[in-house]
């Protein structure tokens, strides 16, 4: 019999057999890991409120009201007013809009383009990984607010610079992880097999060796959006981030909220907490995700 | 030992050596220099000549080249020159904001090891009990919760329950301990939680795994006092990552800390830092970024001689 031509095997599972199975397995996470399920519901409701801000906000983000300067919590106003009455449970609404948008960009541009160089790293080994090596080194000895510090002096502020700013720093932490697992990847038979195939360096990057580090990708991926989304905050406080009047949580922090703190505590406390809250949610299902997927763990 | 020593040593140049290039060239791609800065708040169209010799006597109208062979110059006699905003030398400016920076991030350090080695210990000895569940969402929250924020909560707390403020104005610790720590305490705390968080889970895991090994079975096969199994056994080979992750941390904290200097008018290196680049001072900007960088390589230089130093298995490999 001729060798025919290769078969996929997930093409020949019926459509609706692996969606069943996609359900088992996030069935089978929500039983074993409760802690993961809950942190998966806060991040995906998180999301949710960020998409459709502008449905479910009662008021306009932006909609100063002089009439209700820093009013306490009440009916009106859930989470009270800051100094210029714009309503504190809007804008941080709509914060998560921006919070959102920040951690995933950046955590996929971190990881991805980490995992790229990494696996490359390793792919091509010899003197281009010793080179990459010391690169990715010297990076990391970089201070991280001197980057993004030089990165938004650079660009000048606004979301796209801030994403710029936070990815950058998250490369080379990516590549030393998706390096070590792709050092055992490239000895497997089926590289040596793609190599043989003449198949171009690219492709067997590309194609065999980065969907083989698809866990500790996944890994990395929630843990740098909870980063990102610290990060952003941060930068945002120092004047360097998000810049009004895009509302963002870091943005609320800043000089009305600890000025007036006394008197208006809501205006730093729940945007503080809404940070705190969405960072939590996605290291809790990081955490979990990653006992589930890393094998070593799953022994235990 | 000797030659890893010097093998490491030597693997540092050519790292410092890329962060000067990036960061001597980084600067010099950010828009507006120093002296527009400088003559741009005096009138609104300085006169080009004053703009001119003012770069001269900095040294910036040189080609630029000649300019970084002149600062490398300086580096390798450990001359880091003056700064170009003040005119002071900077290891005088950089001196005092090292030693408040140096000694938050030391106070930090003692919160988290505080707080993480006994929570850490008891969760691994509890696992999957409410006690390790109450450690780990502590630790993950910690890790969640910007410690700017926390601070402003801290300074919050006081105000609103105690109808008091901590000082906001720095006193070296020899010239009056209690003011000074009643400053730093609370920048420490609120640093020393999220610091704590990591070392934590790594204190945690890395117990779970040595409390597996054969020689934990044989200390208890023995009859030993477990307390003694726990302290001298157990803990002792669990501490090596630890100490990795606590180390790293330090590193970090020394002018990482910008945010939380900010939030509590601290001035140290973080602050140096923003105010460095916001007047583009390079010399200034450039001995920080060397400075950091140099105490991050040098602290992970210390933790793998540690491992070394420790761990047989790794000295004799």
């Amino acid at each position: 019999m001729a060798i025919g031509r290769p078969v996929d095997v997930a093409a020949e599972i019926p459509e609706a057999t692996r969606r069943r199975r996609w359900l088992a397995a996030v069935g089978e996470f929500c039983r074993q890991r409760p802690l993961g399920a809950i942190g998966a519901i806060v991040v995906v409701v998180n999301i949710v409120v960020g998409v459709s801000a502008n449905v479910i906000a009662p008021y306009d983000p932006l909609a100063t009201d002089y009439g209700a300067m820093l009013a306490r919590p009440s009916a009106a106003h859930w989470l009270g007013t800051d100094a210029f009455g714009r309503d504190v449970l809007s804008r941080i609404i709509y914060g998560s809009r921006t919070a959102m948008l920040v951690g995933f960009a950046c955590a996929l541009l971190g990881a991805t383009i980490g995992a790229v160089i990494g696996v490359a790293s390793a792919y091509f080994a010899g003197k281009v990984d010793l080179l990459v090596q010391r690169v990715m080194d010297i990076f990391l000895a970089f201070p991280l607010i001197i980057l993004a510090l030089a990165v938004v002096s650079i660009l000048g502020t606004g979301i796209v610079n801030v994403i710029v700013a936070i990815a950058i720093p998250m490369i080379p932490r990516a590549a030393l992880v998706s390096r070590s697992s792709a050092l055992a990847i490239r000895e497997m038979p089926y590289v040596d097999a793609a190599r043989a195939a003449g198949f171009r360096h690219r492709r067997i990057i590309l194609r065999h060796m980065l969907p083989n580090v698809m866990a500790p990708y996944l890994i990395m991926l929630t843990a740098y959006l909870g980063q990102a989304i610290l990060a952003e905050a941060s930068l945002t406080f120092l004047g360097l981030g998000v810049s009004e009047p895009t509302p963002a949580w870091g943005l609320m922090l800043r000089g009305a909220a600890v000025q007036f703190a006394e008197s208006a505590p809501w205006m730093a406390v729940f945007p503080g907490l809404a940070i705190s809250l969405a960072v939590f949610a996605f290291n809790l299902f990081g955490d979990s995700l990653r006992d589930a997927l890393d094998p070593r763990l799953r022994a235990q | 030992m000797t030659k890893y020593i010097v093998k490491r040593l030597l693997l540092m140049i050519p790292t410092l050596f890329g962060v000067a290039v990036i960061i001597f060239f980084l600067m010099r791609i950010v828009p507006g220099d120093i002296v527009e800065l400088r003559f741009a708040g005096e009138s609104a169209y300085a006169q080009k000549e004053n703009l001119d010799t003012e770069r001269a006597r900095l040294g910036l109208d040189k080609p630029i080249g000649q300019q970084f062979l002149t600062w490398i110059g300086g580096l390798l006699r450990l001359d880091f020159g003056t700064s170009m905003w003040t005119g002071a030398p900077i290891t005088e400016e950089i001196r005092l904001r090292f030693a408040l920076s140096l000694q938050l991030a030391i106070m930090a350090t003692i919160v988290a090891i505080l707080l993480a080695i006994p929570l850490g210990v008891i969760a691994a000895l509890r696992q999957d009990t409410w006690i390790d569940y109450t450690v780990r969402v502590m630790s993950i929250a910690g890790l969640a919760t910007p410690s700017f924020w926390l601070g402003i909560v801290f300074i919050l707390g006081l105000l609103i329950v105690f109808k008091w403020l901590p000082p906001m104005v720095y006193t070296p610790f020899w010239v009056n301990p209690v003011q000074n720590l009643a400053q730093l305490i609370w920048p420490a705390l609120a640093v020393g939680y999220r610091y704590s968080a990591v070392a934590t889970r790594m204190t945690r895991s890395a117990m779970l795994e040595v409390l597996r090994e054969d020689y934990i079975r044989t200390a208890r096969a023995k009859g030993l006092w477990e307390k003694l199994i726990l302290s001298r056994h157990a803990l002792k080979n669990a501490m090596l990552p630890v100490l990795t992750v606590i180390a790293l941390e330090f590193a970090f904290l020394i002018g990482g800390l910008v945010v939380t200097e900010q939030v509590f008018n601290l001035n140290g290196l973080g602050m140096l830092f923003v105010e460095a680049v916001g007047h583009r001072d390079y010399t200034l900007t450039q001995a920080l970024v060397m400075l950091v960088a140099f105490v991050f390589i040098f602290v992970n230089f210390l933790v793998d001689l540690a491992y070394a130093w420790l761990d047989p298995r790794i000295r004799f490999r």
